[in-house]
């Protein structure tokens, strides 16, 4: 498939045209290809617990001030 | 492994790749990015102002979008509580620094978008594996769900002030967010949101029509005037709303994965930060607008407690005129749907990510079901919401940005990992000056959260802080 009609019915040269894309830009290798999974330190672990709670903390501060508001 | 992509598209179909030479499937998606960078390195091999230009409107969007999309229902009514609460003495120069914050954070997302060709959702997920990745999801999903819930309420406002009834209000609006998806061409889709994005700046012509003293307005932003009143449980939520006005967790979702979309690389680095800045600048003129504008309110006495977007319109009427208070409440309409269409279109792109679905705005309907159906129910459920009579309009809106600025931390955790990862980023890992300024935002932004929580819990322990 050289030369194929575009979504207009235009003739496009399609290796041209996906020479403009870099490999892993195409549909297929971004499904089929991921990046490897890395391990965290336990200094890292402990600062994404540490963000964690503080989120979920906070969420209960918020929650307690709309329960307040509403009262 | 996954299947690959059935090519359903009449133009597509395989041809062996000529940078790899392996025989690879192409997809109606493929063709579609592959004009627009085949614009773009054309466009790059020429010469001449004209041709920089055109290279420049050819990679703006994403950095445009996703600051003027965070200009948004609640953002643009917590400047105009700002204004007509303060004044401009603490918050001009005070908001115009979030702005340069923003720019800071949002600049990592491109570098990483380009450098990737991935999404933020996949990364996090890909690379910290699912235990964090579900955490990074549902923090977005919950910050993304309820702020689409204020944005339905700001078009309900504003467009409230010309009598039109709620429910067709959020009725219309969600027509317009399901219209523009209906090209399934990335291009297009930012082109029209874009044009609709610029609407932002109708708070401009408001803020003229207030005939503010220009003296006051940059002597306020040269000196930075004490807060008004001191520290106190209102002022530190407005502090918060302001913060989360212009740093949010989607925002980083939202670039980075219309970079991956829109094909950008790691040549259009340069172009991709003068579009966030540019992004930036005319958000802060808008936001700086809206504060400029609402400060009568504040040099009269005039109490905003229970202020909805349509009634700031109407209390501005005698400063700013029938004109003013008119494009007030257009402007109000306005933020609420493009940062409708932009939040419900990150929320969308995650969960393709995560899902590992096909999510890409060059999707035709039938390959990118999922990813249509998640963008467009979510905006329906969140319109829907806002029906609900008797709900306390401005005090969610506030509560909304507070969020924003309690989840940042975990997510800039994340993207500062991420932008820092040799093995994915090679050369582009942020330098130590970047670094330093993404731990500094991180370190303000837990701050701000604590002393949020102070404010709540004991609210006269403000006064160690210099409050009261």
């Amino acid at each position: 498939m050289e030369n194929v009609p575009d979504n207009h019915g235009t003739a496009i040269n399609l290796p041209a045209l996906v020479a403009s894309l870099e490999p892993d830009q195409l549909a297929v290798a971004k499904q089929q290809h991921h990046c490897p999974r890395r391990s965290l330190t336990p200094e890292e672990k402990l600062v994404f617990w540490a963000l964690r709670i503080y989120l979920v903390f906070m969420f209960g501060i918020v929650i307690y001030q709309v329960w307040m508001g509403a009262r | 492994m996954s299947p690959p992509i059935p090519p359903t598209s009449p133009s597509a179909g395989t041809l062996i790749h000529p940078a790899t030479a392996v025989d690879v499937v192409i997809t109606h998606e493929d063709i579609d990015r592959a004009h627009d960078r085949d614009r773009v390195w054309q466009t790059r091999a020429q010469r001449g102002l004209w041709s920089r230009a055109r290279l420049l409107w050819l990679l703006i969007g994403p950095g445009i979008l996703v600051m003027l999309g965070e200009n948004d229902g609640p953002s643009m009514l917590s400047y105009a509580a700002t204004g007509a609460r303060y004044g401009i003495g603490f918050f001009l120069p005070f908001v115009a620094l979030t702005f340069l914050v923003a720019c800071v954070v949002q600049e990592m997302t491109v570098r990483l978008g380009a450098a990737t060709h991935r999404g933020h959702a996949e990364l996090i997920f890909d690379r910290f594996g699912p235990f964090w990745g579900w955490f990074s999801m549902a923090d977005l999903m919950i910050g993304n769900f309820l702020t689409l819930v204020t944005e339905f309420i700001a078009i309900r406002a504003g467009l409230g002030f010309f009598g039109i009834p709620p429910s067709i209000a959020v009725l219309a609006a969600w027509l317009v967010l399901f219209a523009a998806l209906m090209a399934h061409r990335y291009w297009t889709w930012e082109r029209v949101t874009l044009a609709a994005a610029m609407f932002n700046l109708i708070f401009v012509p408001v803020a003229l029509l207030s005939h503010p003293h220009w003296h006051a307005v940059a002597s306020a932003l040269v000196t930075w005037k004490p807060l008004p009143g001191g520290l106190t449980q209102e002022t530190v939520l407005i502090l918060l709303a302001n913060i989360g006005a212009t740093v949010t967790p989607w925002m980083l979702f939202f670039q980075q994965s219309a970079i991956a979309d829109k094909g950008l690389t790691t040549h259009d680095i340069r172009l991709g930060r003068v579009d966030t800045m540019l992004g930036a600048a005319l958000a802060a003129v808008a936001a700086l607008a809206t504060i400029i504008a609402t400060a009568p309110l504040f040099a009269h006495g005039m109490s905003t407690a229970n202020f909805e977007a349509a009634g700031f319109a109407q209390a501005l009427q005698p400063f700013v005129g029938r004109w003013g208070a008119t494009l007030f409440a257009l402007g109000m309409f306005e933020a609420g749907m493009v940062a409708a269409i932009t939040i419900s279109t990150s929320s969308a792109y995650a969960f393709g990510e995560v899902a590992r679905r096909p999510h890409s705005l060059n999707l035709p309907f039938q390959q990118g079901k999922s990813f249509y159906l998640v963008l467009i129910l979510e905006a329906a459920a969140a319109a829907g919401l806002v029906l609900i009579p008797g709900i306390p309009l401005v005090y969610i809106v506030l509560v909304v940005n507070v969020i924003a600025v309690l989840a940042m931390p975990p997510a800039l955790l994340f993207l500062y990992m991420l932008v820092n990862d040799r093995e994915i980023m090679g050369d582009l890992v942020s330098p130590l000056w970047a670094n330093i300024l993404a731990l500094g935002v991180v370190v303000v932004l837990i701050a701000a959260g604590v002393l949020f929580g102070v404010s709540v819990i004991s609210p006269h322990a403000l006064s160690f802080f210099g409050g009261r």
